[in-house]
């Protein structure tokens, strides 16, 4: 009697235990698709991506494949002129990009973000650009520079901006701005969107009571709109930087790299190394060095938010 | 590694070509075209069209590739196991698919082909990379001559195209002396690598690219005044600024434009620039004549090859033959703008207008020796798509000397050449 309560007693803390341990599994069995998916499609690619890094594989030169240490990023940082150029290179295309977009999106969110007539029909109008395929904005905007066809030039000339009406993606010094011009075409309405959709957010009260206060328009700008949206800011910049410093279309569509390498930028150098010198190896290497970068400059930005939000 | 993609890929197209084999008796072809462009996969159709006419048991289904992204679309797709039967090969692939023994040896359907004995021995040459087998049928060539602006060299006070490479640097300088307007077309972007060589070539006086000890001829000081030549030509102002970047659709709007008079190109050209120029505002010369009295304009071509998994070989040389033939190919050569693959096809109307003599004099004249650049080279595609043109933009900009790039091509070029002469 007593030894079969002491049993059920101790059946029961079994079911108890094992009932624990599949309320602990219960989420992860859940899950168990998205995370298959996940480490097939980004871990095993990237672990793949990492090792070929270290090894030499041309499809060119099938027969001297192997182990190669570290020797691609001995070439990469000690004698490879073009990477030194795709890097700095990237850093001004990445920066300049974002740094217009994010402006220019800022401003077109404030603007949009006010009744006025046919606000819906400028929205949309505005928003358009993100829709075109960038292979076709860059191809547009390589014509568009084009003084034979495209008007720019021309304008450009007359402002006295040029000393005479050329194609700016055919000067090396300043190629790269044609790029810049399209990319920056292409992504404001990302960023008007999203800071639209945070200002949205912004509870009315704020702004009649900061207003009561007497606060000016600037001040309404500095102290309510700007706090609110700051985490939209951080997350949006943090996401296109990512994306920017990979984004190759438009480069490609429209110089190539060229002239001379003056776009060539680290995602562009990448491609031509894989897929046109077939040399998987080298490029995975030139990858690996951008992967490390992006996620460096993650860290950062993560700790800045983690700072600010400790000071605020 | 390659080696093991494609015999998977065969693995998989044999497995597909055997189920799909006890389906049906009628046959599917696939088709694969590379060089894309709407008008002319509807004109590759009614050729077709006429060979699914006359083979009712035999359908074909074209797929078309553009060409930007034609080279890897085509290479995943073979290494997927979607094998086409028959492919648009253009000669720059050629040698990788044909040396890596992908490809069907033609030569013994060629035998019992009646019409081969009317080919021309370019067409045959060309479609053999590997010495005593043939990989493709060309459908023509594209060879570069001169287009001249007839206007422009009049009010320039010219009465005549350049014959010579220093005709042509002096007639590019006297053009570019009117306001606004450039003496030579200059193509410093994509596909500049011809011009390059071109030049190189008439200066050092020889069709040749590597020496008895397979060192690569770019860096000898003659083919380095070649280079010196198209800097110079550059540097000082004779051809638009902007060329430095220019590629096929802006050399040919910047010569229908005016913008500059002269412009070296194959005659796909002439239809865009036909199109836009009164036919009296223009003509086509042969190329310049280097200062050894010879002159070498590039040649390219594509064709039509079988790939080794065709399941009906004989249904797709059929299919090759019917595109080949005199009627299809003269029709072809005309739409797409190359010149035809048979012998007295200049005899043609269509062959006859002058626009066309600059081509036929190179073919005929003593002093032209087309020239087929080394694309059986794997590594060429590297060359000619990346590096000519990069490190070639750097030369004209004065970046770099031309010495200096011209010896970075020799040496990528020697070690390509050597590893293929290893190979054979």
């Amino acid at each position: 009697m007593a030894s079969g309560a002491v049993a059920a007693t101790r059946g029961q803390g079994a079911v108890r235990r094992s009932g624990r341990l599949s309320v602990i599994l219960e989420p992860w069995i859940y899950l168990s698709p998205a995370l298959v998916l996940l480490a097939l499609v980004m871990f095993v690619p990237l672990i793949v991506g990492f090792t070929y890094a270290f090894q030499d594989i041309r499809l060119l030169s099938p027969f001297s494949r192997g182990w190669v240490s570290t020797e691609h990023f001995e070439t990469l940082l000690f004698s490879d002129r073009v990477f030194r150029t795709a890097l700095v290179n990237t850093a001004w295309w990445t920066f300049g990009s974002v740094a217009l977009q994010f402006f220019l999106g800022l401003g077109l969110a404030l603007l949009l973000n006010r009744a006025f007539l046919g606000k819906r029909f400028v929205q949309a109008v505005v928003f358009l650009p993100w829709a075109v395929p960038t292979f076709l904005s860059g191809l547009t905007f390589a014509w568009l520079l084009n003084p034979v066809i495209g008007p720019i030039p021309h304008w450009l000339f007359a402002l006295g901006i040029l000393e005479e009406p050329y194609n700016i993606l055919g000067n090396p010094s300043i190629a790269m701005w044609g790029p810049i011009i399209a990319n920056v075409w292409f992504g404001i309405p990302f960023f008007a969107i999203t800071l639209l959709a945070a200002m949205q957010a912004i509870p009315n009260e704020m702004y009649e009571s900061a207003a009561i206060d007497g606060a000016s328009a600037w001040q309404r700008f500095a102290h309510v709109t700007l706090p609110y949206i700051a985490p939209m800011i951080a997350i949006t910049v943090l996401l296109r930087t990512i994306w920017i410093s990979n984004f190759a279309d438009l480069i490609i569509v429209m110089t190539n790299g060229g002239p001379a390498n003056a776009t060539q930028i680290l995602p562009s150098y990448i491609f031509t190394t894989a897929y046109r010198k077939l040399d998987f190896g080298y490029a995975s290497a030139v990858a690996m060095v951008l992967l490390l970068l992006l996620f460096v400059y993650a860290i950062l930005l993560h700790q800045l938010r983690k700072t600010f939000r400790s000071t605020a | 590694m390659r080696r093991m993609i494609f015999g998977t890929a065969a693995l998989v197209a044999l497995a597909t070509a055997a189920t799909a084999g006890q389906a049906a008796a009628q046959t599917t072809l696939q088709l694969v075209e590379v060089i894309t462009s709407p008008q002319r996969t509807e004109h590759l159709e009614t050729m077709i069209d006429a060979f699914e006419a006359a083979n009712p048991e035999v359908t074909v289904e074209v797929t078309s590739l553009p060409w930007g992204q034609a080279f890897e679309k085509l290479a995943t797709m073979v290494q997927a196991g979607q094998v086409p039967d028959v492919v648009e090969m253009p000669d720059r692939w050629l040698s990788l698919y044909a040396n890596n023994n992908r490809l069907v040896n033609l030569e013994r359907y060629i035998a019992d082909w009646p019409e081969a004995q009317n080919l021309t021995q370019a067409a045959l040459d060309f479609g053999s990379v590997i010495p005593g087998e043939i990989h493709e049928i060309p459908y023509g060539f594209y060879l570069r001559a001169m287009f001249w602006n007839k206007k422009l060299f009049e009010e320039a006070g010219i009465d005549g195209p350049p014959e010579t490479m220093a005709e042509f640097m002096e007639t590019s300088k006297t053009i570019s002396e009117l306001p606004g307007k450039s003496g030579y077309c200059l193509r410093g972007g994509p596909g500049a690598t011809n011009g390059y060589i071109m030049w190189a070539l008439n200066f050092l006086g020889e069709n040749r690219y590597f020496d008895e000890e397979g060192n690569s001829t770019l860096d000898s000081p003659d083919a380095v005044e070649g280079f010196k030549f198209i800097t110079e030509l550059y540097q000082n102002g004779y051809a638009p600024r902007d060329s430095v970047n220019w590629g096929f659709n802006e050399i040919v709007a910047g010569f229908y434009s005016g913008t500059c008079a002269m412009l070296d190109q194959d005659p796909d050209a002439l239809i865009a620039i036909a199109e836009r120029m009164p036919e009296e505002d223009f003509a086509v010369a042969p190329m310049p004549i280097g200062p050894k009295g010879k002159s070498f304009p590039t040649i390219g071509y594509a064709g039509w090859a079988m790939f080794e998994e065709a399941q009906d070989k004989d249904a797709a040389w059929k299919l090759i033959q019917h595109l080949s033939s005199p009627e299809m190919n003269l029709e072809w050569s005309k739409f797409v703008g190359v010149i035809p693959i048979y012998q007295g096809a200049e005899q043609d109307p269509f062959f006859q207008k002058p626009q066309f003599e600059g081509w036929f004099t190179e073919l005929e004249g003593e002093a032209w020796e087309p020239t087929s650049m080394p694309t059986y080279l794997e590594e060429f595609g590297y060359f000619a798509d990346v590096l000519s043109i990069q490190s070639g933009q750097e030369a004209l900009l004065g970046q770099r000397t031309p010495e200096d790039v011209a010896g970075e091509w020799a040496a990528y070029l020697t070690d390509a050449y050597q590893k293929w002469q290893a190979a054979q």
